[in-house]
């Protein structure tokens, strides 16, 4: 037989957990044909020869639904092994929405995922009302497979109109929404997803945060029916409220036989017990049959502020506040005043803010030269002969104040504590928010860091843990039946990875939105190939031309 | 003091935390009557919010504020 794909001499880690073996992949009309030592033609060969050659990783919580009509490889995902991923998520999807509804529904995406208007407006025709014409739109396109939930918030928008974010349903509404959901399951919805936090452009609440339980109650129902997700974002800086929520999606699970996820959940020093009792409701939950999976994100969270907006990192310096509280050309006049400046410099301590300002990265995409992007603050102002809090002010008055800056690691950030969690059986590692979120930090490459952080610096997963945790637990926890593992038969969504080196790489700014639009992005480290389907998508550090992705049923 | 103030939660520590969305936020502590602790957490706007208030020009300043005179400080 004649392969298409043949990956040979790679140590093969299946999805399985179990360890990897050293073994030949071969693949033929988007399957994989047959693992072991193989010796049969290939249009194509590969050498994997020290690398890892494993299931295409699964992301499963996305805002890629627009990228998507202009990118069908959602880069920078692709790139990072992750071969499959799941938008619509926070409620939010671009179906079903009829035309007279666009405005309010892409201010919410621009609320949460911060994206250009243009991208709205000159990166694709906005042809499609129901499920099925926004699943044809992204279908002529795809280097990577979508799995699309649908977002509670747009068929209460079709349903109710501007009562969605009024009122609570009627019966007669709710049916409707049954009847709405059903139509965008059939056309390839693997779920629904709602929140119970997200405002829209105006700061108001979301459409699904009007519903009652009644009417998520009606909605799982119909999930039910078809054995779909309900994904949901509770509210998630308190534990009680999620720990709620958490009882409420059991309920939800049990009655209707639906699986249902919800994110983000993290970790920090503020809030220790904030996990740990949010597990330990998981798992009293399982053990009642529930399925109920917190989704984990790997990466730390940084803060990031400039001073054109009052940031509570600086709420331990009274004297900062009462500047940064001022109006915009008030707080300019005030930073420019030498007095005002020396006493500021004065308040952050004898250090001149070495130990507070000193780590805090330049992130660049912003008024500030480019050279500075990605160097700290201490470096800056050793150069520039001043201390880090003066350099903070005269570097950010220089460029109108646009001068972002990052305090990397503050939170969700101890690698001992975390890779304990994530480790925990029932931690779906996920809430990447890939696509969102553009101009505040890069969503892209958590699956990188998982290996670099977790398995090789900290040993808390072994390599096929890892593995299995983004590949065939995800699947299996999704119900995609032929992703997630590498088996003879099962689509051959691969990718080949050097395991010493994968990793994510140091956030920068670049301008390759609709209108030249910055978002923050992170490039893949030690990623060699990664296969769509059975074709090459990504290689040697470049996407193909190949356009094997497909909508997953 | 009286019973009702007593009766009240109170602020019991205050810190900077790190958002979901990139941005700083306030942990408040609260401690309730009944000697339970609970954190609560607001994002920049309404921690701002409060500080100015109930007066508070640094973090410091929250501890032993009573959470009612918080809340009414938002009205």
């Amino acid at each position: 037989m004649m392969f298409d794909v043949l990956i040979r001499n790679g140590l093969v880690v299946d999805g399985s957990g179990e360890a990897g073996f050293a073994a030949d992949v071969a693949v033929k009309d988007g399957r994989i044909a047959q693992i072991g030592r193989i010796d049969g033609p290939a249009r194509q060969v590969i050498d994997a020869a020290g690398r890892v050659v494993a299931p295409g990783f699964i992301d499963p919580h996305t805002h890629f639904d627009v990228q998507l009509l202009w990118d069908g490889a959602a880069r920078p995902a692709l790139s990072h092994g992750v071969t499959s991923i799941v938008p619509g998520n926070c409620s939010l999807s671009l179906a079903p929405l009829r035309a007279a509804d666009r405005p309010a529904v892409v201010g919410m995406f621009q609320q949460i995922e911060e994206m250009p208007p243009e991208a709205f407006t000159t990166a694709f025709d906005w042809t499609w009302e129901d499920f099925a014409g926004y699943r044809a739109a992204i279908e002529r396109n795809l280097a990577i497979n979508v799995a699309p939930l649908v977002g509670h918030s747009v068929i209460r928008q079709w349903v109710m109109g501007e009562a969605a974010q009024a009122r609570a349903a009627t019966p007669g509404e709710i049916a409707a929404m049954q009847d709405l959901l059903r139509e965008c399951l059939q056309a390839g919805a693997v779920g629904l997803s709602t929140s119970f936090v997200d405002v829209d452009a105006r700061g108001r609440p979301v459409p699904s945060r009007f519903a009652q339980f009644a009417e998520l109650d009606a909605l799982a129902a119909v999930l039910g029916e078809f054995g779909r997700m309900l994904q949901i974002v509770p509210e998630f800086y308190d534990t009680d409220l999620t720990i709620a929520r958490i009882d409420q999606l059991a309920e939800l699970s049990l009655r209707h036989g639906v699986p249902t996820t919800f994110s983000p959940v993290f970790d920090s020093a503020s809030t220790p017990d904030n996990v740990p009792r949010t597990l330990a409701r998981v798992e009293e939950q399982f053990a009642r049959g529930a399925r109920v999976w917190p989704q984990m994100q790997t990466r730390p969270i940084d803060i990031s502020f400039s001073l054109l907006r009052p940031s509570l990192f600086f709420a331990r310096l009274p004297s900062w506040i009462r500047v940064l509280r001022k109006p915009l050309d008030e707080r300019i006049a005030a930073l420019s005043d030498a007095e005002t400046a020396d006493r500021l410099v004065a308040d952050v301590g004898p250090d001149g803010g070495a130990r507070m300002m000193g780590e805090l990265i330049v992130r660049g995409g912003d008024a500030a030269p480019t050279a500075l992007a990605g160097r700290t603050l201490g470096e800056i102002a050793a150069e520039r002969g001043e201390s880090p809090a003066r350099a903070l002010i005269t570097l950010s008055l220089e460029h109108g104040l646009d001068v972002a800056f990052l305090a990397a690691n503050r939170g969700h950030d101890d690698t001992g504590r975390i890779g304990a969690m994530l480790a925990h059986p029932l931690v779906h590692i996920g809430a990447s928010d890939g696509g969102a979120h553009l101009a505040s930090f890069a969503t892209y490459g958590d699956t990188g860091y998982l290996f670099s952080e977790f398995v090789r610096k900290a040993g808390a997963l072994s390599l096929e843990q890892a593995v299995r945790k983004i590949t065939a637990d995800t699947a299996d926890i999704w119900g995609f039946k032929d992703r997630g593992r590498l088996a003879p038969g099962l689509a051959a969504d691969i990718v080949v990875f050097d395991p010493e080196t994968i990793a994510r790489g140091e956030e920068r700014a670049v301008f390759d939105m609709p209108g030249d639009g910055m978002r923050y992005v992170r490039d893949a480290i030690g990623v060699d190939t990664v296969l769509v389907n059975g074709a090459v998508a990504y290689a040697g550090g470049a996407y193909t031309d190949a356009r094997a992705g497909a909508v997953l049923a | 003091m009286n019973a009702q103030v007593q009766a009240e939660a109170v602020i019991v520590g205050a810190e900077i935390g790190a958002g979901h969305d990139g941005a700083a936020e306030l942990v408040l502590t609260l401690r309730y009557e009944n000697g339970a602790t609970a954190p609560v957490v607001l994002d920049a706007e309404t921690g701002f919010s409060l500080m100015r208030n109930c007066g508070a020009e640094s973090l410091a300043d929250l501890a032993g504020q009573s959470w009612r005179n918080l809340l009414e400080g938002l009205e």
